[in-house]
């Protein structure tokens, strides 16, 4: 009476972690930079914020991995706590980003009408306004500091989800099996949150690879602009614009935190392709 | 009527009218002209008595499966009557339209999307049992092996992705779903035309199972002939959005009246022409 009975996704899956060598190093280079950011009070030999003139714009050496700067703060100590600061609050405002965007999005893609014609004009409002310019004037609203830029961040940041998770919930509103959803007499909540929302919240997150590494960018941009951290607190930004007149004599400052930015960026990357390309493997594996 | 025996009509569709709009322009709307319409389902009557499957036939585009939605307004109808039992469908709205919903059940054409690729088996089957708070939804995994087991499926099925099943896997689990809410009524729309034949067969005698363990009544919606004449008590002919005309399987195949009907039965090739099964049971 029925026909045969087969699976084939243990042997899919397993191909899907194996061959993603992408997504692997990503993972790892990701990890290492978050791991030594979370335990920072663990792994800094020094405080972060130590003064100790006598040994200022000191090379790396055994004492000072990643040398001194121009008050003798231990740069290493500094990069890491800067790391923590800096993954911590990137992380936090782009998927509050992501969260706010993809539910605002989807809700206007599946009901349409006049409230995705307002959601709609307000997405391209905030996507058209210059990004910095809307950072920069929250930043001189709430006061220089890290909260400023998160808000001024998150304000602009959720838009582009919206348009993301709407477009595709457009195309799955006719899909037969959110059709199904009414047929079966479901609450619309229920269609929204719990058959919609799980399938079209991927391609976000992918988007939200590429758009870490600009948050972190524009994080550490401020930062570096005396926006963001104020002194002596430490972040990546802060580090670089402190070593920035001792370029020439002392390059350890500036250029070590600047290549963990670059580090940082690659690696999340990496995973946004990794993800990428295992989407279409899932699909024609 | 001249139906299945016993029946007193379960749903009765009363000169029933859907009108798409093609094309409004501005002009139109100043006017408040209703644009370009085009009349997609066209004043239609048909009736369908309890334990009945009832065919439905025509080519594309003659609004077979605008009618079968409207009948659980997935599209609302512009016009006419819909009474399922005693309940105006057109007049139903919240707790009575999903009353309605979950005695008239549909499954969709195409089994490959018609399933949330995210949802195990098992857990898509106990989710709209428990929305409709069903008899033995306390013991998910017995409610659902005793759903599997109305299709065919063993029990083992709850476990997998619609992606790890077959085509005919799928419909057998999209029919679970719809019968997981115990409706009276099962709608299949093309159910089996993106199968292949001898997939279709069994689906086929599936529901005619299912028509006679659960007494349910199905309106069959297909454009290959020779499914409905496999299945179907009553066969009704749509031709541009309207019934051109509706009898016993055996009656209208054999004899039938109306020229649109002829053409149909006459462009079947010959080595799968309709073979009704004996007469209207």
């Amino acid at each position: 009476m029925s026909d045969t009975f087969t699976t084939t996704s243990r042997t899919t899956r397993f191909r899907f972690r194996i061959r993603n060598w992408e997504l692997s190093l990503g993972v790892a280079m990701l990890g290492i930079i978050v791991i030594a950011g979370l335990f920072a009070p663990l792994l800094a030999p020094y405080p972060p914020n130590q003064i100790d003139i006598l040994h200022s714009l000191q090379a790396p050496s055994f004492s000072h991995l990643m040398g001194t700067d121009f008050v003798g703060r231990d740069v290493f100590s500094r990069v890491l706590y800067g790391v923590r600061i800096d993954v911590f609050v990137v992380a936090l405002i782009t998927y509050a980003g992501l969260v706010i965007g993809v539910i605002i999005g989807t809700v206007a893609g599946y009901f349409g009408g006049w409230l995705d014609a307002i959601i709609g004009r307000v997405t391209d409002t905030v996507v058209s306004f210059p990004f910095i310019v809307l950072v920069l004037a929250v930043v001189a609203i709430v006061g220089p500091g890290l909260k400023g830029v998160a808000i001024g961040i998150v304000l602009v940041g959720w838009a582009l989800y919206s348009r993301l998770a709407r477009s595709e919930m457009l195309a799955m509103r006719e899909q037969p099996f959110m059709l199904a959803t009414r047929a079966l007499g479901y609450s619309t909540p229920r269609a929204i949150f719990r058959h919609a929302l799980p399938n079209l919240v991927r391609s976000s997150l992918v988007y939200s690879t590429v758009d870490v590494v600009v948050n972190m960018l524009v994080l550490a941009g401020m930062s570096y602009l005396g926006l963001g951290q104020q002194a002596p607190g430490a972040d990546l930004g802060s580090i670089i614009a402190s070593g920035q007149g001792y370029l020439l004599t002392a390059w350890w400052i500036t250029t070590i935190p600047g290549t963990v930015l670059v580090l940082f960026g690659i690696g999340v990357s990496m995973i946004g392709d990794g993800l990428t390309r295992g989407e279409l493997s899932m699909a024609t594996v | 009527m001249n139906a299945s025996p016993d029946t007193l009509p379960l749903l009765r569709v009363t000169q029933a009218v859907k009108q798409f709009v093609l094309r409004r322009t501005l002009g139109d709307r100043v006017a408040r002209r209703p644009g370009v319409l085009h009349t997609a389902v066209d004043h239609v009557s048909f009736e369908l008595g309890s334990g009945e499957v009832l065919g439905l036939a025509g080519g594309s585009g003659s609004g077979k499966t605008t009618l079968a939605r409207m009948l659980i307004r997935l599209v609302e109808p512009d016009d006419g009557q819909i009474m399922f039992g005693d309940s105006d469908v057109r007049a139903a709205s919240g707790h009575a339209l999903r009353e309605i919903r979950r005695q008239m059940q549909m499954v969709f054409q195409d089994p490959y999307s018609s399933l949330n690729p995210r949802m195990r088996i098992g857990a898509a089957i106990f989710e709209a049992g428990k929305v409709h708070h069903q008899p033995g939804v306390d013991d998910e995994a017995a409610f659902v092996a005793r759903v599997l087991d109305l299709v065919r499926l063993p029990a083992s099925a709850a476990r997998r992705f619609p992606q790890e099943l077959s085509g005919g896997q799928r419909q057998r689990v999209a029919i679970a779903r719809a019968l997981a809410v115990g409706p009276k009524v099962l709608i299949a729309d093309e159910a089996v035309s993106a199968l292949d034949v001898s997939i279709q067969t069994q689906l086929l005698n599936l529901f005619l199972d299912l028509r006679d363990e659960l007494g349910l009544s199905i309106i069959f919606v297909a454009h290959q002939l020779s499914v409905i004449a496999e299945v179907a008590d009553r066969v009704a002919i749509m031709h541009e959005g309207k019934i051109v005309e509706i009898g016993p399987t055996a009656e209208v195949f054999h004899r039938p009246q109306h020229d649109y009907t002829r053409s149909l039965l006459a462009a079947h090739p010959s080595h799968t022409a309709p073979t009704p099964r004996g007469g209207s049971v």
